[in-house]
């Protein structure tokens, strides 16, 4: 019995020394160590944080003084960037994910005065800068979204994605895939975002010219809203979205596209790339948004891989020096290739594989219009949840068209009278 | 000599006599020093930040950025009128009180039937205990893929028989059926334990005399079993009903609180309000009244064990 | 016919076992699957593999870090266990033999803090540690552990000391034994039980814990098991076949400790089933 004893008391001993040892190690917190700490936003094993890590591993043979220290993020990413910034501790470098100017500018370093800063992508510039030009983050990519399909579900059931000029021929082709017994429209409704990009895809065709500056001067412009809002719950009384829409998460977005279970997402287009992964053969792309009054139809543009710097961290020079070296045309172009995406600086080209063909076709020959993030511009600043919930609410049944509506316009005038 | 002490019932009676107790406090209170290094860790990592929280709770911040402005109590009054709120407390008790009784059950059922000298009983036990070992978040998961829609193993079945696929967790009611149904799994292990336990400590001789007076099956069960399982009873529905009321991850992960803000539970919304709606401040004041709420189903809780310890 | 309904009943009650034990190997058999399959393999989740693919296993440990991230959580939980029995029993004695008024308010605040939700403390906490320059040190995420699992413990020890009988210490006391010779001459040695059942309940669960320990170690190099696994769920993207290897690398450990303290587990929870 005492040997139990024993060795419970050798037990605490040894490991209060162990403790004290990594105690030791790592006191210093997460910067103290004189490395420069990038949150990347990325999974552990994704392509871009490969690349990621090999253009870094050339930056610190070429700087060997500084350190470098890039770690890898889960689906609480945005959650841990607010805990480092409620409590101080601030990372070097993070990840921006289309917010550097509406959510981390006050915690960011103006960076349009660097060298670099000449090649900025101006498709970004109604996302990223601020009304004095400043903006606050280097964009590795220019991200360019639009209605992405599944071209061999549309095939079989006879609808050419070329046919689809206003919502009337989108619901027309709805109709026929519905007919075929695959589900036309794929959301998720567990991840707190997709059926936001619904409605945000959407509005700018809403909106005249008009319309949108009065909604940027903070005037509610309700009856157009009502309009997306109508056309959502439409969507839903057809039976156009997948019927597990409350408890689907992202990856049954991508494997339903993947495997012909949905003709059409509205997604950023790094979806394309994760359902390829699932069936490498599926035939996808990326198709203009209709606008919902008489105007052409648009793609949406915007901030999607773009990392800032810290205004607090102990290391500005060496981290804006490896921003500057991620910004190389060489470099930026094989980020921007991974990413699967458009380059966000202008000096950079990138193959952007399966997304390439629709790319040429639509921005290349077609010229189609660039419009921004709807709610990032014309929105005020927290917004964004409120589109998140209340095209939740409808596409779930929860509110009435009147109700969500109501329940965006009481936002909008209490966000909009906290951000002034 | 201790495991003795331990497998048979003592003796003595558990409470400490009257006598003992008070000479005991006579003696000095220096013994009380032994839990000051446990209370001196909650002052510092429990306390000291729930009551910065608690302070939170009266200011409209929006979680990350560095100003903020007192609100007074308008956190709070906005909480009476929030039918979410409402709705999700209302979950929460589903969540707690289900997940409780049916462990219970289960956990009962199982303990009773690997009593029996049956063959294989360690392997089963180990396998039903095997999920309490897993991170709920894996649980979870692995639970949401055989719910899939498309691709989900019980979809599988059901197009297999002929019938359409289901949209299993699409539904509040079913999908908080579900929620419950699995964190039901997962834990039952720990009831059945408690309760094998339990078992094994009952004396086999009040079961051969209950025998010649003529009892068996449900009227032993009633009798002797049931009785003498109460200090069980009261371990096993803490801790089932501590784990039920705290349930966080098997939420998110299986419906991550949809559709709408259906199967929420306060701990999930006090996420989605903090994080996704950026009310920091509401968030807190709903963190403030779950714990006082839970303080108060502690007393009760205590109470009714504290009354159950003097009758026995 | 008494001895062949029995048998009957036997036979019935071994039926339902296995059924139960089937259902609870469900989700195991889901994993074990999906961690054999490459992630383009569209067979039912319920199809064994056709070939045993290791890919999965292979990006789990080379890419997820996760060797790494089990010695971390060897390390905390380890260390953190220990402490919280030792602390655990010590704060359990006074509180199940004197009871006082004082003390009796200590056990039910003490009931009161298991209950405490993590995301209401989340940023003050984290708001102090990082003050503390505690973040990303093993010793800051062992006392968030060792304070967030031992109320459960100071629980379970006290209602297992109430269980024991007076008549020894009384002995001892009579002999001349002060009150830490009594604790950890008598009391101590008869704890391996419940013992037994702390160690398994909170070390398990400090073995999966996400919630804080991902915000406490965010670093690769200290991260524990649960965020590992986790940081193959990104915004962008997501690998189930990597997180499914990455789980079932992650429960061996877990699964070898309770193998070996099953025995005492079940007489540990015979302490607080008893009177």
């Amino acid at each position: 019995m005492k040997s139990g004893f024993t060795l419970l008391a050798a037990g605490v001993v040894i490991s209060l020394s162990l403790a004290g040892c990594g105690a030791s190690g790592d006191a210093a917190g997460s910067s103290g160590d004189g490395s420069i700490e990038v949150q990347t936003g990325l999974a552990v094993d994704s392509k871009l944080l490969s690349t990621l890590k090999e253009v870094t591993n050339s930056f610190q043979q070429a700087n060997p003084t500084v350190k470098i220290n890039l770690v890898p993020n889960s689906t609480t990413y945005e959650k841990d960037m607010k805990v480092r910034l409620a409590s101080g501790n601030v990372p070097d470098i993070w990840w921006t994910h289309g917010w550097s100017r509406d959510r981390y500018s006050k915690f960011l370093l103006p960076l349009q005065n660097e060298a670099w800063a000449t090649n900025f992508n101006p498709a970004l510039s109604d996302a990223m800068k601020d009304s004095t030009g400043a903006f606050y983050a280097m964009p590795i990519d220019t991200d360019i979204a639009g209605i992405i399909y599944n071209k061999d579900v549309l095939d079989k059931a006879g609808v050419s994605v070329g046919t689809i000029k206003t919502w009337g021929d989108f619901e027309t082709a709805a109709a026929a895939v519905k007919a075929h017994g695959v589900t036309p429209i794929t959301v998720s409704g567990k991840a707190n975002g997709p059926a936001g990009n619904l409605t945000d895809w959407i509005s700018p065709g809403a909106y005249t010219k008009d319309e949108l500056a009065q909604l940027k001067n903070g005037t509610f412009v309700g009856d157009k809203y009502k309009t997306v809002l109508d056309l959502v719950a439409k969507w839903r009384d057809q039976g156009y979205f997948n019927p597990d829409y409350a408890s689907a998460a992202t990856t049954d977005m991508d494997q339903a596209l993947a495997q012909g279970q949905a003709a059409f997402i509205f997604s950023q287009n790094n979806r394309i790339n994760n359902a390829l992964q699932y069936n490498p053969k599926a035939n996808l792309g990326f198709m203009p948004i209709p606008s919902l009054t008489s105007g052409p139809s648009y793609l949406v543009g915007g901030e999607m891989n773009a990392y800032g710097i810290s205004k607090t961290s102990a290391h500005t020079e060496d981290a804006k020096k490896y921003l500057a070296y991620l910004a190389e045309p060489a470099n930026e172009s094989k980020l921007a290739q991974s990413a699967g995406s458009a380059p966000g600086l202008t000096n950079a080209t990138a193959n952007m594989g399966a997304v390439q063909a629709s790319y040429d076709q639509w921005m290349t020959q077609a010229k189609t219009t660039l419009v921004p993030y709807f709610d990032r511009v014309y929105l005020p600043n927290g917004m964004w949840n409120t589109m998140v919930t209340t095209t939740d609410s409808i596409i779930t049944k929860q509110s009435s068209v009147d109700a969500a509506l109501g329940q965006v316009e009481s936002d909008f005038k209490s966000l909009y009278g906290q951000g002034k | 000599m201790a495991e003795t002490l331990i497998t048979k019932p003592s003796p003595l009676p558990a409470t400490t006599p009257p006598h003992v107790a008070r000479r005991r406090r006579r003696k000095g209170g220096l013994v009380n020093l032994l839990y000051m290094p446990a209370l001196l860790l909650f002052a510092v990592f429990t306390v000291y930040p729930l009551i910065n929280g608690v302070g939170l709770s009266f200011t409209n911040w929006d979680g990350y950025s560095p100003e903020k402005a007192m609100v007074g109590l308008a956190n709070y009054t906005r909480l009476f009128s929030d039918d979410t709120f409402r709705m999700v407390l209302t979950n929460t008790v589903v969540y707690g009180l289900g997940s409780t009784l049916f462990q219970q059950v289960f956990g009962l059922g199982l303990a009773m039937a690997l009593d029996r000298p049956l063959r294989g009983r360690n392997a089963a036990r180990a396998v039903i205990y095997l999920p309490v070992l897993v991170s709920p978040v894996i649980m979870g998961t692995m639970y949401y893929l055989l719910f899939g829609y498309n691709n989900g193993a019980f979809n599988d079945v059901v197009t297999a028989l002929g019938m359409d696929r289901v949209a299993w967790l699409s539904n509040s009611t079913a999908a908080i059926a579900i929620i419950v149904a699995v964190n039901t799994l997962q834990f039952v292990g720990i009831s059945m334990i408690i309760y094998l336990a339990g078992l094994q400590s009952i004396p086999s001789e009040y079961y051969e005399a209950s025998m010649l007076d003529g009892a068996r099956g449900w009227k032993q069960f009633t009798n002797i079993t049931l009785p003498l399982l109460q200090p069980a009873f009261a371990t096993s529905i803490v801790l089932n009903l501590i784990g039920g009321l705290k349930l966080f991850d098997v939420i998110k992960v299986m419906t991550g609180g949809g559709p709408g803000y259906s199967t929420n539970s306060v701990s999930t919304l006090i996420g989605v309000v903090y994080f996704d709606n950026q009310s920091a401040g509401y968030a807190s004041a709903m963190g403030v009244v779950l714990f006082l709420m839970i303080v108060l189903f502690t007393l009760v809780l205590n109470s009714l064990l504290n009354r159950h310890r003097l009758e026995a | 016919m008494h001895l062949s309904t029995n048998r009957l009943f036997n036979a019935m009650v071994g039926v339902v076992l296995l059924l139960a034990a089937l259902i609870q190997l469900v989700p195991f058999y889901v994993a074990v699957t999906t961690a054999f399959k490459p992630i383009d393999d569209r067979s039912s989740q319920l199809v064994p593999p056709s070939a045993l693919f290791f890919g999965n296993f292979l990006t789990a440990l080379n890419q997820g870090n996760i060797l790494r991230a089990v010695g971390n959580s060897v390390l905390i939980t380890v260390i953190s266990t220990v402490l919280v029995c030792l602390l655990g029993a010590m704060a359990a004695y006074p509180l199940a033999r004197r009871l006082t008024s004082l003390n009796k308010t200590v056990s039910l605040v003490i009931v009161g803090l298991i209950m405490v939700p993590p995301l209401s403390i989340l940023v003050p906490l984290y708001t102090m540690m990082n003050q503390l320059h505690a973040i990303n040190s093993y010793w800051g995420e062992i006392a968030v552990m060792v304070t967030g699992h031992l109320p459960l413990a100071i629980f379970l020890y006290t209602a297992f000391m109430r269980s024991l009988p007076l008549s020894i210490e009384e002995a001892a006391t009579v002999d001349g034994a002060n009150t830490l010779q009594i604790l950890f001459r008598i009391i101590f040695p008869v704890l391996k039980p419940v013992t037994a059942t702390v160690i398994i309940l909170s070390g398990v669960s400090i073995w999966n814990e996400f919630s804080l320990s991902g915000y406490l170690l965010a670093k690769p190099s200290v991260q524990t098991i649960a965020p590992a696994i986790g940081s193959f769920f990104s915004q962008q993207s997501s690998n189930l076949g990597a997180a499914a290897a990455a789980s079932l690398i992650a429960v061996v450990p877990v699964l070898v400790a309770y193998l070996f303290l099953q025995k005492y587990f079940i007489k540990g929870m015979v302490a607080g089933a008893e009177k």
